[in-house]
């Protein structure tokens, strides 16, 4: 009987190879759809991101569903929430390429999220491209099927503190960042530039994860007399700094990180936040190009989706276009083999929301250009310096 | 001398949103003998129920008063008599785990029913700096320390005096006997529930008028925990005053020995506490840990 069903399963085993890879299609393809899967956190204070990020997603997608699909095929987005859980992350991405058997990946969740699912991309081979939280161990060393959009956070510090450092030569800095991996890449693209222009830091704060009060904190800036200050705080940590310092009565140059970059965060500030200024790759939406996004968005989602939209819309946005483009390129027959060398190959591609995307041979990050901006608090929005 | 009075009012401040939202642990506690895991995150939905009043239908500071504690109490009502009563008599660990689950539940909700996007409660006061001296503080700092102080005594008075406030102690001490001299056990629980849900919630209100209201605000519960546990996880009166004492201790380590050592300072005074005092500065000796 054993021998039997050995005999069998050797004979469906050949016939499956002599039919030939036409017929071995790659998961999560069908001759209608083509299906790309995600895992962000919806839920709890990181859904900023990845709701806006897979808000990004929904408008690429949506975008080229409505020019007729990718050659014909519609593409169905697998949406997974995390809630910002690693363990959460690792299920979310086992689930959609194991049991929905999605065709790509896009997005993933933080950073921490990202690199710790990523043995299981590597191993399961699916062309993914990355767009929510960009770090050097993504793309460092470079995995063949692992494409990731963006620029590096120790990057982005370093222009930031740059152009202050060039803007306010002579001033006294103060930095406070926070006790994590995030905290640990801003302190360290700032320590690069202190030691390069030999910059006079006279506060340096350290906060727990977590914290909602930085009255001491700032009351310890205020006394140490910084002039330049680089906020390393996400969200309602550079507001509550903001609004302790207007309490205090200073208003020392200060700067903050992209991942804070969003327009609601300059009307939580109020006037404490006017001037700041900020870093990121992606355009801002007081911008010609982000108005253009803004109304290319409309009709392509719901209204409550619409609010939803801030800088990471633009990453996601960028990213899904990237990937969609390369399947394309795969005619008829998208495969994944095929798909990563196509995004391989991708060049200059133009999305409207950030600089052309750009990979190559053994390069699997885009290393997008950054650029400095200013809050208005008149009109709640991030201008361009230049 | 200014920047130590400096840490003192915005530790006095911290500390007076730490203590309502404590004096709500203990006021469950001390009527029903539970710790309330969610009581972060019913702060926090009662915060965004506010500041929902206060963009749709009035930002008069009476109207989101007045429907912030309208809300708190349904809140507490509601998840008295549909999750907590039916878990009546069942293990105490097993009730625990209850509350937690309705923590996730309401922290999850945040992004349901609102967003995850940062919001400010914009009434017409609270936002405002005064300078006191020379020293800069908001309204609305000024206005939850006075209230925290109000509702100390306040309280003292209902626990002292007042039939209600004499049922829910007798109810605390002993159930049965209480059940015997014809008290409600149920209706003390779940007037219990609504009162611990309106002061905490005043808690979280005046956060969002100081701070921002964000889902990430649950956490306040995570601070006044060990603030109930220094005042007395029995004692309603001593969460309060724990919560004052933990962020006056918070700011002197920030702004004396550095950032690193403000989120420990609370803790490690704790311990010192705990250590001399186990049933914390105002409890009972015979508190039940859980």
């Amino acid at each position: 009987m054993i021998r039997h069903l050995a005999a069998a399963s050797l004979l469906l085993t050949t016939a499956c190879l002599a039919i030939g890879p036409a017929t071995a299609a790659d998961p999560g393809i069908t001759d209608t759809e083509i299906l790309i899967g995600d895992v962000e956190p919806l839920t709890g204070p990181p859904a900023l991101l990845g709701v806006a990020a897979s808000i990004g997603h929904k408008i690429a997608i949506a975008e080229a569903n409505a020019a007729g699909g990718v050659n014909g095929r519609k593409i169905k987005y697998v949406l997974e929430d995390d809630g910002y859980v690693t363990a959460r992350t690792i299920q979310g991405v086992k689930k959609v390429i194991d049991v929905d058997k999605v065709f790509a990946m896009i997005g993933i969740s933080g950073s921490g999220q990202s690199i710790a699912v990523m043995p299981v991309l590597e191993k399961s081979g699916i062309p993914t491209v990355i767009d929510v939280a960009p770090v050097k161990f993504l793309w460092e060393p470079p995995r063949k099927n692992v494409f990731v959009v963006g620029q590096s956070y120790e990057e982005g510090i370093i222009h930031l503190v740059n152009f202050l450092a060039d803007k306010n030569p002579g001033k006294k800095w103060g930095l406070i960042t926070q006790d994590d991996d995030y905290g640990i890449t801003v302190r360290d693209g700032f320590d690069t530039v202190v030691k390069a222009k030999k910059l006079n830091v006279v506060y340096s704060g350290n906060y727990k994860k977590g914290q909602q009060d930085f009255s001491s904190d700032m009351l310890q800036l205020k006394d140490s007399g910084a002039e330049v200050f680089l906020a390393g705080g996400i969200i309602g940590e550079n507001i509550a700094m903001m609004k302790e310092l207007e309490k205090l009565g200073i208003k020392p140059v200060t700067g903050i990180f992209w991942p804070g970059r969003i327009e609601p965060v300059l009307k939580l500030m109020g006037p404490a936040g006017d001037g700041i200024y900020a870093v990121d790759y992606v355009e801002p939406f007081a911008g010609a190009a982000g108005k253009a996004f803004l109304e290319k968005a409309k009709p392509l989602v719901s209204e409550a989706e619409f609010k939803g939209i801030n800088r990471y819309t633009m990453t996601g946005y960028a990213a899904a276009k990237v990937l969609i483009a390369a399947i394309e390129r795969c005619g008829k027959q998208p495969t994944w083999a095929c798909t990563i060398s196509e995004l391989e190959k991708t060049r200059n591609v133009e999305t409207g929301v950030m600089a052309p995307i750009s990979f190559g041979p053994g390069v699997r990050f885009s290393n997008q250009k950054l650029q400095i901006m200013q809050a208005d608090a008149a009109t709640l929005s991030f201008k361009p310096v230049n | 001398m200014q920047y130590l009075i400096q840490l003192l009012i915005s530790g006095l401040a911290i500390g007076a949103i730490y203590g309502l939202i404590a004096m709500g642990f203990a006021v469950i506690y001390k009527s029903t003998g539970l710790v309330n895991f969610a009581q972060g995150e019913m702060t926090m939905i009662t915060a965004y129920i506010a500041w929902t009043i206060s963009t749709t239908v009035s930002g008069n500071v009476f109207v989101v008063a007045i429907g912030a504690i309208l809300a708190a109490v349904l809140l507490g009502l509601v998840i008295e008599r549909l999750v907590m009563r039916p878990m009546l008599g069942e293990p105490v660990f097993a009730t625990v785990m209850v509350t937690i689950g309705l923590a996730v539940i309401l922290r999850s909700a945040i992004n349901f029913i609102w967003d995850a996007y940062p919001h400010g409660l914009d009434i017409s006061m609270g936002r405002g700096i005064v300078h006191l001296g020379g020293i800069g503080v908001r309204t609305g700092q000024i206005a939850v320390i006075v209230t925290l102080l109000a509702l100390l005594a306040a309280i003292w008075a209902f626990f002292r005096y007042s039939k209600v406030g004499v049922a829910m102690r007798a109810v605390a001490a002993d159930d049965r006997t209480a059940l015997l001299m014809g008290i409600s056990a149920t209706r003390v629980h779940a007037l219990a529930w609504a009162a611990s849900s309106v002061i905490a919630g005043i808690g979280g209100v005046f956060f969002a008028l100081s701070y921002d209201l964000s889902p990430a605000m649950f956490q306040l519960g995570l601070k006044a925990f060990p603030a109930t546990i220094l005042g007395g996880l029995d004692a309603v009166l001593g969460s309060g005053l724990g919560g004052l004492l933990i962020g006056i201790t918070e700011n002197l380590a920030g702004g004396y020995l550095g950032s690193g050592m403000k989120e420990v300072a609370g803790f490690a005074m704790i311990i010192v506490v705990l250590m001399v005092r186990p049933f914390g500065i105002f409890g009972e000796r015979d508190i039940e840990r859980v």
